[in-house]
């Protein structure tokens, strides 16, 4: 199967600024693709590397194949959502949605009948007539979606799509572009800076720090299996320890991490702390240890006793949840 | 000792303060009364009184004003001889309206989009400079400018394209000797000294226009002629209208320029300043005046239908 995109040794620098620098990436067809990063990674510019909106200064992308190296954003056939939107502010929602078919010559009655399948597609069947300013962010980002949709892409492109709303609506969105993506069966690729976001919907990621992918995987490679110190402290709440305490612990004096969830507090052993903080999550309680100048979390599980601040106690954890790791 | 909850007023200042945030209205009241006097009475009220002028008319024999109100004066402007007026001027301010658009686009595109930092403040003062300068004094360097001796002359001649110049000038209805004798100098001399007003508004209106409203146009798939037809002028239009209404209602009543520069084919601004001087005809004055308010109100309410203000 051809791959939806690729990066062979793909390179955008501004000046002396390397914003994207030396990426190979793969993004198999029909898959949910999620680049997360802190901003400033490249992981946008990556997005408009794809879109052609971006020009790289080295290497090749391919969509489907070919080589897009000189096509311009209009002949490729991927669309983007914006992070804005940028919705045309005066066109109505169904002249906005139609807007991809008009400029391809489509008439008039079948691109507004198409533009209206699409906005029923996302639920917005009722409001065709509105203007985008009348619209809910919600709204808006359907519409923006709609948009997109509406062209028939090879690859859809979304610039944090989901930044602009509140949690409960974005949480809904996330799981509603899940299930869109699935039916459609189409290549989502998706910008976030929030780690959440990106495990619970992507099929596999890429974690993007000063311009380069700093580890490629599914969610469980990334959260269970940081590759790099700077994974481990982005992507999880994992726990990031120096190579002297991973010995204390029993380990090799390598840099590792270790999970709240595998880790325990026990009663004596090797490396012990002070409790510093408390954090009730409903589902357990956030326990953070300081231990030899570094602080560790645990998670107990509700029901079980939790220890007060100020208090000394042992840590332990799962057979196996130490994971070693590149100290970059 | 705890800090008081109220804090004491430290003087006049803080009193008057205090006062406004109680009475807002009282501060916009301060604020707004003195420009409405100036725009209430001695604005809209030389207005009135200059419609209500045009309303009497003048005793052709004793050239005295009859204050008897009447349509008469209306009436005349519609002989020939004064309709050519406000044809020309129409035709000359829409004209240079035109002109002025097409050569302001670019530039405000350019300053909108691309311009930052230093070329920024190199575009404001390019733009701004001439207008420091007097008015009359452009005016004449552009009579020396176009003059048969003039630099354009000169260049004309020595590039072997006089041929061009004459044949622009053979043209019936843009005769004269020399390009500063002839209506293409009036035309051109306008464009000049309204440019900024086209400039300035249209930059404003444009760099309202985020670029990722033209990306998502070119992820759409529109070329850019299709970008600029339905999303950058439709945005932009607001701007561009603000601009031609100062091109537009400046060329109608502008009387030096046509003055100066041209073939002395009068214009309704030179019109005015004639019969309120040496003719003494106010009320044909006051007519000619009405011309231009009503040409614009017309212009805007076509502007206005055509969506010029939807995207506000």
């Amino acid at each position: 199967m051809t791959a939806a995109v690729e990066f062979s040794n793909v390179s955008r620098h501004f000046g002396n600024v390397k914003a994207v620098d030396g990426v190979d990436l793969t993004i198999a067809e029909g898959s949910f693709f999620a680049m997360l990063g802190p901003s400033g990674s490249g992981k946008t510019t990556c997005l408009r590397l794809i879109s052609g909106f971006e020009k790289p200064t080295g290497g090749a992308i391919r969509i489907f194949g070919e080589d897009v190296s000189n096509t311009p954003p209009h002949l490729r056939n991927v669309n983007t959502v914006f992070q804005d939107y940028a919705l045309f502010p005066h066109m109505n929602v169904r002249d906005n949605v139609a807007y991809g078919l008009m400029v391809k010559g489509m008439g008039r009655s079948q691109r507004r009948a198409k533009a209206d399948e699409m906005l029923a597609l996302v639920k917005l069947g009722a409001y065709g007539d509105r203007k985008p300013a009348q619209l809910s962010g919600g709204q808006r980002q359907r519409v923006a979606l709609a948009r997109a949709l509406v062209n028939e892409p090879r690859v859809l492109l979304l610039d944090e799509p989901l930044g602009a709303l509140d949690l409960k609506l974005r949480e809904a969105m996330q799981d509603e572009l899940k299930a869109l993506q699935k039916r459609l069966g189409l290549t989502f690729v998706f910008v976030t800076h929030d780690q959440h976001e990106a495990l619970s919907m992507a099929d596999s990621l890429a974690v993007f720090n000063e311009g380069r992918i700093a580890q490629i995987g599914s969610p469980q490679d990334i959260y269970d299996r940081p590759a790099t110190r700077f994974v481990a402290d982005f992507v999880g709440s994992s726990n990031v320890l120096p190579p002297d305490l991973t010995r204390a612990l029993g380990g090799p004096a390598e840099w590792a991490s270790l999970r709240p969830e595998a880790t325990r507090l026990a009663a004596s052993g090797p490396v012990s702390g002070r409790v510093t903080a408390l954090r009730y999550l409903g589902s357990g309680t956030r326990v953070v240890i300081e231990a030899q100048g570094t602080e560790i979390a645990a998670l107990v599980p509700a029901g079980q006793p939790v220890p007060a601040e100020g208090t000394t106690t042992a840590i332990a954890f799962d057979q196996g949840a130490l994971h070693l790791m590149g100290a970059a | 000792m705890s800090a008081p909850a109220i804090l004491p007023a430290r003087g006049f200042a803080d009193r008057m303060t205090a006062t406004f945030w109680r009475h807002p209205r009282v501060l916009l009241a301060i604020l707004l009364t003195p420009p409405l006097l100036w725009l209430g009475v001695v604005y809209l009220g030389s207005l009135v009184a200059l419609l209500w002028q045009s309303f009497y008319s003048i005793d052709e024999f004793s050239g005295v004003v009859k204050q008897e109100f009447t349509l008469k004066t209306y009436a005349e402007l519609l002989r020939p001889s004064n309709f050519d007026i406000l044809v020309r001027t129409v035709i000359m301010a829409a004209v240079v309206t035109l002109a002025c658009a097409a050569l302001a686009f670019p530039i405000a595109y350019y300053a909108a989009r691309y311009a930052k930092g230093h070329w920024k403040a190199a575009f404001y003062l390019g733009v701004m400079l001439p207008l420091w300068s007097s008015y009359l004094v452009k005016v004449y360097a552009w009579k020396l400018i176009l003059a048969k001796e003039g630099i354009i002359g000169w260049a004309a001649e020595r590039t072997h394209s006089s041929w061009i110049i004459d044949g622009l000038l053979s043209i019936p209805g843009l005769e004269g000797s020399s390009l500063s004798t002839s209506p293409l100098g009036t035309f051109a001399v306008f464009v000049y000294i309204w440019l900024p007003y086209m400039i300035l508004p249209m930059q404003a209106a444009l760099e309202r226009v985020p670029n990722s409203m033209l990306e998502a146009s070119a992820d759409l798939g529109a070329t850019r002629g299709q970008t600029f037809r339905t999303v950058i002028l439709p945005l932009a239009l607001p701007g561009v209208i603000a601009g031609s209404i100062f091109t537009f209602s400046l060329t109608l009543g502008d009387y030096i320029i046509p003055q100066i520069i041209g073939n002395s084919a009068n214009f309704i601004g030179m019109a005015v300043y004639q019969l309120q001087g040496t003719a003494g005809n106010i009320p044909l004055a006051a007519a000619f005046a009405v011309v231009p308010i009503a040409v614009m109100l017309v212009y805007l309410a076509i502007a206005r239908r055509m969506g010029a203000f939807d995207a506000l």
